[in-house]
Formats: C-alpha cells, sequence, structure tokens
C-alpha cells in the first residue's frame, strides 16, 4: 500500500465548466476516502469570459493548506492556461487538448509553453466533446475521463458520482456528460503511454467516516441555524453573499427572518436591532462592508446588545480585489472604530474550525451582550474540504441570555455593575424590565451619564466583560514542543495557521526544531499562553497575508521582543511551502 | 557569427539534434535555437534504459546533460511535442498540438523507431517494444511484476534485453529470425556464435521455426505456438526487429525520402535551410553512389556537428563508416550502436 498527495487543478474560462469539474473531482474523491481541500479562483466581473482554476488537493493522509504548486494542470483553455503555467511543478503534468477548434500562433499553446521536466498528455479534448454531445460543453467531463483513465482511478465509481451530480437534470444532461467523461476515459486508455508516477489504485486509506464535503461560508450558515439564529439581515458581497443565499433559503424553516437590506449600514443597524429585541442575530459581510458597518459596531459595544458580525475579508482596501483572499482586516476587526471598543474577534483556522467558530461568535454575542466578529476570508469561505459531521451545539450554547431574576426586576438596572462585568439583560416585553438603551454613556439603568466616575466605571464594567470571555475561549493550538527550546516557533491566525502547521510538521522532518501556535480567539487574545509559548522559542516566524505584518505588530506588542515577519498579498492563500523556506533561511 | 532574427530548429532530442544544437549557439550567439521532441524526458542515454527497468540506473543517472546547461546555453526545448508537418514553402512547422512555429533553418534529427516485420503484423497487438523511456515507464513495473517472457530477437537489442531479464531472473524464450536480423542478416556462423554465447544464461533458444499463433488470454497472459508445435504461455511478448527512420511527419512536405531523408554529403536535403543528420537520414556517399544509414550513438554526435556547421555556411562532407564494433560474448557485428556511450557522447 502507498500513499498519494497530488495537487490537481482545472483551469478555464468562465462558463466552461471549470469549477463544476472542480467540484465533481472533490466529491468523488472525498467519497472514497481521500482528504480534499479545494479552492477555487475566477473573475470579479458577473459578465465575461475571465479565468477560472479550480485546485484541489487530494491525499491519503491529513492536510491543512491547499498547497503551492500544482502536480497536474488541465488547460480547458490555453490562453489562460498559459498564464497558470508558473504554478504547475517542475516535475508537473499538463493535460491539454490536442486537437483544439482553431490552430495556435506560435507560444500560444499552453502545450507549447511546457518546461523541460514537465509530462504533457494531449487529449482531444474538443473533439471527444463533440463526439459525445455534439457541442464542446464536456470538454471538462473529457478531461476528468482522461485524468480518471491516467490516474487510476475507478470508472464506474466515477461515472455513477457524475450520474448523482446531475441527478436532478434532464436524462439529456446527464447523457451528454457521462459519455463525455467514458469518450475521455477510453480515448486515454486507448492512446496515452504514462510517463509519470501518480496512481490512486493500491492506495492506503484511513478508514472511513462520514464525511460533509463543505465550504466555510456553508458552515457558518449551518451552524447559525444549529445556534439558534433567529434574524438575519445584510446586503450581497462577494465572498460572504453564500452565507445569506443559503439562510434565506433555510433561516425561514426554523421559523426564522431574513431581511436583504439596502446597504451594509442599514443591515447592521437591523441586527441590532433584532438583538435589542431578544433575537439571535447576525450578518455577514467583506471588508467594503466591515467598513460602513463600523459606523454602528460601537453602538452594539455601548449599548450592549448582542450582534454578530462575519466579516469574509478579500484583498485590499475599498473594493479591493473582491475574489482574492486575503488576512487585512485585521486591524480594523480588532481595533477598528471609536473609542475603547472592546469587541470579541475569532478567526477559524480551517473550514471545520468556521462551524465552531460562529456558534461560539452567537453565544459569546448573547451571553457577553456585546458585538463579536467571525474574520474569515475567501479562502476559507469558498474552499472546499470534507470534514466529518460537526456536533450540533448543546443546549448551553443555543440559549445562553442571562435574564434578570425576579428580584433584579423590582429595580432593574440594565446596566448592573457585576463582577463579570455581565449585567442581566431584559429583553423588550419582560414586565419590569423597562430600561433606557442608546449610544451615549450610561449608569447602571441606561440613563446618560457624563460624569468622570461613570463613563471609567461603565468603561471597566465593558472590560471585564471582555476578559472574562477568556474564561471559556478555545485554547489555541500548539503543536508538541518536545523537550527544551526550540529553534522556531511559527504564530499563526486564521486561514494561515493550516499552513503554518504543515510548514511545521515538515521542518520538524527535516530537523529543524519548530512548533506552531495558533488561537481562533484573536480578541481578547490568550496572551498568558503566547508569551509561554514564545518563552520557548529562539526566534518567531508570523506569516500572514496582509503587507504590513497586522498580527505580528499586534503580537510584537504583546511579546515584547522582535519576530520575523513573512507577508504575502498575492490573492492566494498561504502556502506552507513558503513558511517552509522562511524556516530554512531564519 | 550573430543573427538575432534567425530561428534554427532541430526536431530529435537525441545526440545527432543536441550536438547540432550546442553547436549552433558555439558559432552563432544571436540566433534562436529550439529543440523540438516529442519524448518528454530531456536528452537521455537511449543504450542505459534496460538498467534502468532493471533498476540498475536511477532515472538522473539516464540524463546526459541538464536542464540548466540549455539554460545557460540559451536553447530552448520543447519536449512532449511531436511536429506533424514541414511546410518549407512558409518555413513553418505544425506541431501534433496545432502550435504553428516559425524557423529560417531546420535540423531533422528525429533518429528511428520500432521496425515491425510485415509478417508480424498480423499479431502486432499483441507485442511491446523498447525503444524509448516513454515504452519504458510504460512497462517497467509490469516487467518487474512479470515472470515469463517471450522475445523476438531479431536485433542486438533485444539480446541486451535478455541479458537483463536473465538478471532479474526471469524466465525468457527467445525466437530468432537469422534471415531478418537487423542490421544484417545472420550468417550461419554468427547464428552458431549467438547460439552458443546465448546458451550460457537460463533462455529457452528457438531457432528455424515461425509462430504459429499469439492469443491474450483473460488473465492477460499469452499463449504462444510456432509451427514446429513449441507451446509457450508467457506474461509479456517483446519484440526486437530493429529500427526504421522516424519520418512520418516529413510526407507531404517536398522532402526527398526514400526509407530515411535522403541528403547529400553535406547532410542537406533537397530543400535549402532544411537538414537531416543521425539515423533518421539516408546520406548519400558520392564514391559508392548511393545512399546508406548509419546508426549509433558516436555516428549521431558527428552527423549532429556537421549539419549545423553546414547549416551556418560551412561545406564539411560527413564521414561514411561506422567506427565501432558490437560484441556479445565473441559475435562481433560491425556498427556503433552499442558503442562506449561514455566515451562517445561527452559534451
Amino acid at each position: 500500500m502507498k500513499d498519494i498527495d497530488i495537487v490537481i487543478e482545472i483551469c478555464g474560462s468562465a462558463g466552461e465548466g471549470t469549477i463544476s469539474a472542480g467540484e465533481i473531482l472533490s466529491r468523488f474523491m472525498s467519497g472514497q476516502g481521500f482528504e480534499i481541500m479545494s479552492f477555487d479562483s475566477y473573475p470579479a466581473e458577473i459578465r465575461g469570459f475571465g479565468k477560472c482554476v479550480a485546485h484541489t488537493r487530494i491525499s491519503s493522509n491529513p492536510i491543512y493548506s491547499p498547497g503551492k504548486l500544482a502536480d497536474v494542470l488541465i488547460s480547458l483553455n490555453d490562453n489562460h492556461a498559459i498564464s497558470q503555467l508558473p504554478t504547475l511543478k517542475e516535475s508537473g503534468i499538463l493535460i491539454y487538448d490536442s486537437q483544439p477548434a482553431r490552430p495556435h500562433e506560435e507560444d500560444k499553446s499552453v502545450a507549447g509553453r511546457t518546461k523541460p521536466g514537465m509530462i504533457s498528455y494531449g487529449i482531444p479534448l474538443n473533439m471527444l466533446a463533440h463526439k459525445a454531445a455534439g457541442n464542446a460543453r464536456g470538454m471538462n467531463m473529457v478531461a476528468l475521463g482522461a485524468l480518471s483513465a491516467l490516474f487510476h482511478v475507478d470508472k464506474d465509481r466515477f461515472t455513477d458520482s457524475i450520474k448523482a451530480r446531475y441527478g436532478k437534470k434532464k436524462q439529456v444532461v446527464i447523457d451528454a456528460n457521462v459519455n463525455s467523461f467514458l469518450e475521455g476515459y477510453d480515448w486515454a486508455k486507448e492512446n496515452i503511454k504514462k510517463s509519470d508516477p501518480y496512481s490512486f489504485e493500491g492506495v492506503n486509506l484511513p478508514e472511513q467516516k462520514e464525511k460533509l464535503i463543505v465550504n466555510g461560508n456553508q458552515l457558518v450558515a449551518q451552524a447559525a441555524l444549529d445556534a439558534n439564529l433567529m434574524f438575519y439581515a445584510g446586503y450581497p458581497i462577494t465572498p460572504a453573499t453564500k452565507i445569506m443565499e443559503i439562510l434565506s433559503k433555510e433561516l425561514p424553516k426554523h421559523g426564522g427572518t431574513l431581511l436583504q437590506t439596502e446597504d451594509e449600514i442599514a443591515a447592521i443597524g437591523a441586527v441590532i436591532g433584532a438583538g435589542f429585541g431578544g433575537k439571535r442575530a447576525m450578518t455577514a459581510t467583506s471588508g467594503p462592508g466591515f467598513a460602513l458597518m463600523t459606523e454602528f459596531t460601537g453602538l452594539s459595544v455601548m449599548a450592549e446588545v448582542p450582534a454578530v458580525i462575519i466579516d469574509s475579508q478579500r484583498a485590499g482596501p475599498s473594493t479591493g480585489m473582491p475574489t482574492k483572499t486575503e488576512q487585512s482586516d485585521f486591524n480594523s476587526a480588532v481595533m477598528g472604530g471609536t473609542g475603547d471598543c472592546p469587541r470579541i474577534v475569532l478567526a477559524p483556522a480551517d473550514t471545520k474550525s468556521c462551524y465552531e467558530a460562529t456558534v461560539l461568535a452567537l453565544y459569546f454575542a448573547e451571553k457577553y451582550q456585546t458585538l463579536v466578529v467571525v474574520l474569515l476570508d475567501f479562502f476559507l469561505s469558498n474552499s472546499i474540504k470534507n470534514i466529518d459531521v460537526p456536533k450540533k451545539p448543546a443546549k448551553k450554547y443555543r440559549i445562553a441570555n442571562i435574564a434578570p431574576k425576579k428580584e433584579d426586576l423590582k429595580d432593574y438596572k440594565r446596566y448592573k455593575i457585576t463582577k463579570s462585568g455581565i449585567s442581566p439583560r431584559a429583553v423588550p416585553g419582560t414586565p419590569g424590565g423597562i430600561f433606557f438603551s442608546t449610544g451615549l454613556e450610561h449608569n447602571e439603568y441606561g440613563r446618560p451619564d457624563y460624569s468622570q466616575a461613570g463613563h471609567l466605571k461603565m468603561t471597566q464594567k465593558r472590560y471585564d466583560k471582555f476578559n472574562a470571555v477568556l474564561v471559556e475561549a478555545p485554547a489555541p493550538e500548539i503543536s508538541a514542543m518536545g523537550r527544551g527550546k526550540v529553534d522556531i516557533g511559527v504564530i499563526s491566525w486564521g486561514s494561515s495557521a493550516g499552513a503554518a502547521r504543515e510548514a511545521v510538521m515538515a521542518a520538524q522532518k527535516e530537523g529543524i526544531k519548530a512548533a506552531s501556535f495558533s488561537s481562533m480567539m484573536v480578541s481578547p487574545f490568550p496572551e498568558k499562553a503566547l508569551i509561554k509559548f514564545a518563552d520557548n522559542c529562539r526566534k518567531i516566524l508570523i506569516p500572514e497575508l496582509n503587507f504590513s505584518g497586522q498580527f505580528a505588530d499586534f503580537a510584537t506588542c504583546i511579546l515584547k521582543r522582535p519576530v520575523e515577519k513573512l507577508n504575502f498579498i498575492t490573492g492566494r492563500p498561504m502556502a506552507s511551502e513558503d513558511i517552509l523556506q522562511k524556516m530554512r533561511e531564519m | 557569427m550573430m543573427s538575432f532574427n534567425d530561428h534554427y530548429v532541430i526536431i530529435g532530442n537525441g545526440p545527432a539534434g543536441n550536438h547540432a544544437a550546442k553547436t549552433l549557439r558555439k558559432k552563432d550567439k544571436g540566433a534562436r535555437i529550439t529543440i523540438i521532441s516529442d519524448e518528454m524526458i530531456p536528452y537521455y542515454y537511449k543504450p542505459k534504459l534496460t538498467g534502468f527497468i532493471a533498476d540498475e540506473i536511477a532515472q538522473k543517472d539516464l540524463l546526459v546533460t541538464s536542464l540548466e546547461s540549455y539554460k545557460e546555453k540559451d536553447i530552448r526545448v520543447r519536449l512532449g511535442q511531436a511536429v506533424e508537418q514541414i511546410d518549407p514553402d512558409s518555413k513553418s512547422l505544425v506541431l501534433k498540438h496545432m502550435e504553428t512555429i516559425k524557423y529560417s533553418k531546420l535540423i531533422i534529427a528525429t533518429g528511428s523507431r520500432e521496425r515491425l516485420l510485415p509478417f508480424m503484423s498480423g499479431y502486432a497487438d499483441h507485442l511491446k517494444f523498447i525503444t524509448s523511456y516513454t515504452d519504458v515507464m510504460d512497462y517497467k513495473e509490469k516487467i518487474q511484476n512479470a515472470k515469463e517472457f517471450f522475445i523476438f530477437g531479431g536485433d542486438l537489442v533485444g539480446f541486451k534485453f535478455l541479458k537483463m531479464l536473465n538478471s532479474m531472473g526471469k524466465k525468457v524464450t527467445i525466437l530468432i529470425y537469422p534471415n531478418a536480423f537487423w542490421p544484417y542478416n545472420l550468417t550461419e556462423d554468427m547464428l552458431d556464435q549467438i547460439f552458443t554465447s546465448l546458451s550460457q544464461f537460463d533462455v529457452s533458444i528457438i531457432i528455424k521455426d515461425d509462430i504459429s499463433t499469439i492469443d491474450k488470454k483473460d488473465n492477460g497472459s499469452y499463449r504462444i505456438k510456432t509451427l514446429k508445435g513449441v507451446e509457450k504461455t508467457v506474461d509479456m511478448v517483446f519484440s526486437f526487429n530493429g529500427l526504421v527512420p522516424d519520418i512520418d511527419f516529413v510526407k507531404g512536405s517536398g522532402i526527398d525520402t526514400d526509407y530515411g531523408i535522403l541528403v547529400n554529403e553535406y547532410l542537406k536535403t533537397n530543400i535549402d535551410g532544411i537538414y537531416a543528420c543521425g539515423s533518421c537520414a539516408q546520406i548519400y556517399n558520392p564514391d559508392m553512389k548511393s545512399y546508406s544509414a548509419s546508426i549509433g550513438w558516436p555516428n549521431a554526435v558527428v552527423q549532429g556537428e556537421v549539419a549545423a556547421y553546414n547549416l551556418l555556411g560551412d561545406h564539411k562532407v560527413i564521414e561514411s563508416v561506422g567506427r565501432k564494433y558490437f560484441d556479445l560474448e565473441g559475435v562481433k557485428i560491425k556498427t556503433t550502436w552499442w558503442g562506449d556511450i561514455n566515451d562517445a557522447s561527452q559534451e
């Protein structure tokens, strides 16, 4: 038995079935028991024929990052695939259309641009698609068929998987896809002499478990439903729109309400309104929307109204690069806005933890009566991973409001000072639970209070809550340190954590003493744990997907020692290979 | 010499093509130089393939030159790209993946491919050939897992393959056609010598017999019957019956061919600016007034260099005599194919 770890990219133009081919491949491989992680990139513009890439990593072992370079590139469109060729490994495999509809001028074909060392397999994708279904639409399926023949994938099982994928479509659609797949499979089997070492045959696979194939957005929506979400307001924006799309169908089934607002300011306003009314409420947006919402976030903190914002980060300030990933909203999420405004920020590290983060966000928001931001990014929102089916949240996480007791309501102080900072919260309609609530600084009854002592007391109260969260915050993920100090500690957050973890594992195999640290809880930050970790590391490396090293600067303030930054703004997810290379150089 | 606008294209990535490219770059620092090959592996020692199958040498040890050396010499190498057509009028090539490439001058050095004897075409589907790295990659694992082999031993490579299988502990049967041996028919003396030398291996030798049937069985093995009633069940059947020039793509281009590409003693074809060298070429001998082909690594090296010099305007005449003898356990055949490649191919 052997292992396999392979990255396959399918590159085509929008409308050529690139993304759906990637999805079919991922789902099939997951069904066969492989670990998969896939990530699509596509043009921001809705119209046009821009470049699409479906990137899928398939492994017989656990994987934590999508892999930087591809082992296999399938070109459905040479114009686009030429620009994708630099991401193919030097010993990579190109599968291309050997009989395109039109001849290529010199250097306009991807096959002609391959480098020595690469292996290229020409398949008449266009011709076989026409043979199978009378048009070129099935080129993607022909390519999957050829791929299956080349890498010894079970033909019948894959065919069944395609039938299942298109099961609800007309028979003619199912037939066209299946026939295209089979044409590609049979042609490659008959005509291609395999020159590469990859094979899915006889691979050692872990014990089969029920797996869910999902992306981060789907898990956020599912977690919100499972965690008793009752109200969602939002304005569509890439890459968060899918959350709203799912909830628009599912939330009403759970008795909840979804409101599409005129903009993001209205959305957060509505969420705070619903939160004030005692309903679990949230919105999802991206950087530009989050910037608008900042106007309202202070109200959630000041008036102590539960509110959850999912911010799926994309590249650049302003409209930026809508379909590229980045981790550059850290400062904005943790520190943005006015005044001393403590808020909880969670940053899931992988697809699976998107579920946990969303459940916790709704729980924390309700229990601690404050704003909670969940920092996703384009990669987490859209990358598909097969995961164990998440456990539904316990009742504690679904109903968390600390309601006033009878005696509290005799002289109800909505903002009563307590040890934890949490005041019993009456929802409108609670007999005796009448109170004032505004954005103004206030006393325990909620009435405006601009006194120095009052402001200090209330600010301290808000920070007490903030610090109290740490007691039940998820513990940081720390890799086994072994005995004594390590040479390099890699500290990461959000979607970079998987790549960091993989890089550390690879570094250890190379004999580099290294360990990794990541925390889903980024505000408040588990500072003691971080300091303890760093004390055992001779050097600290902080990789993240932003230009300035926003988290690294934040961590430096905690650690009070210099750290090595590793920053990328390529629009692509963090690559373990880049972290490993940096570790070698340190 | 510097000719920035020229694009010299060499079809073929063996010793002839590579030495042509190297010579062109040495003499012309400015021109674009491109090597095109349908094989995916960079320039490699073909005679070492048997050692590679037997895992005696690693893949990296097959390679003659590093990819870096091409970069240093600014020679572009297009691998896995087959030429489908040559159009001398527009000075362009059409590749199999339908890309058109313009050239100023062209050297064809595509070497040879397997020779299928006409009387074997009836069971061609059951035969396997080893003439390239691609063939080896296709069969290596199967060869290692298989136990019994049948070889049509019609050339010297077949003997070498037999020797390799024997060293791997495989059971081998070899059928020799003395009158269809390549490159020369075997005399009775030579046949006797071969029989004697092969007898030292654990091998069944069939001579002066012929195949009656080859049937593929459901389990993937082959049942072979000869006219004289010998019956064998084997896992794989290989054919080694020499080579023929690999020049199918030249058809229709106007370049004169016989069984190889016809060139004069300067290795020039009938079309200006197009040269051919190595085992794909049939070279004119003015003394004999006839064309003859050559085989072997050292010949290919020399011809590649001469073609390059002449393409650049020189008038070098190619040496027409092979320089080495093949020696298999005392059987000597005049050829250079099995010459000492480590001597002959030094960069």
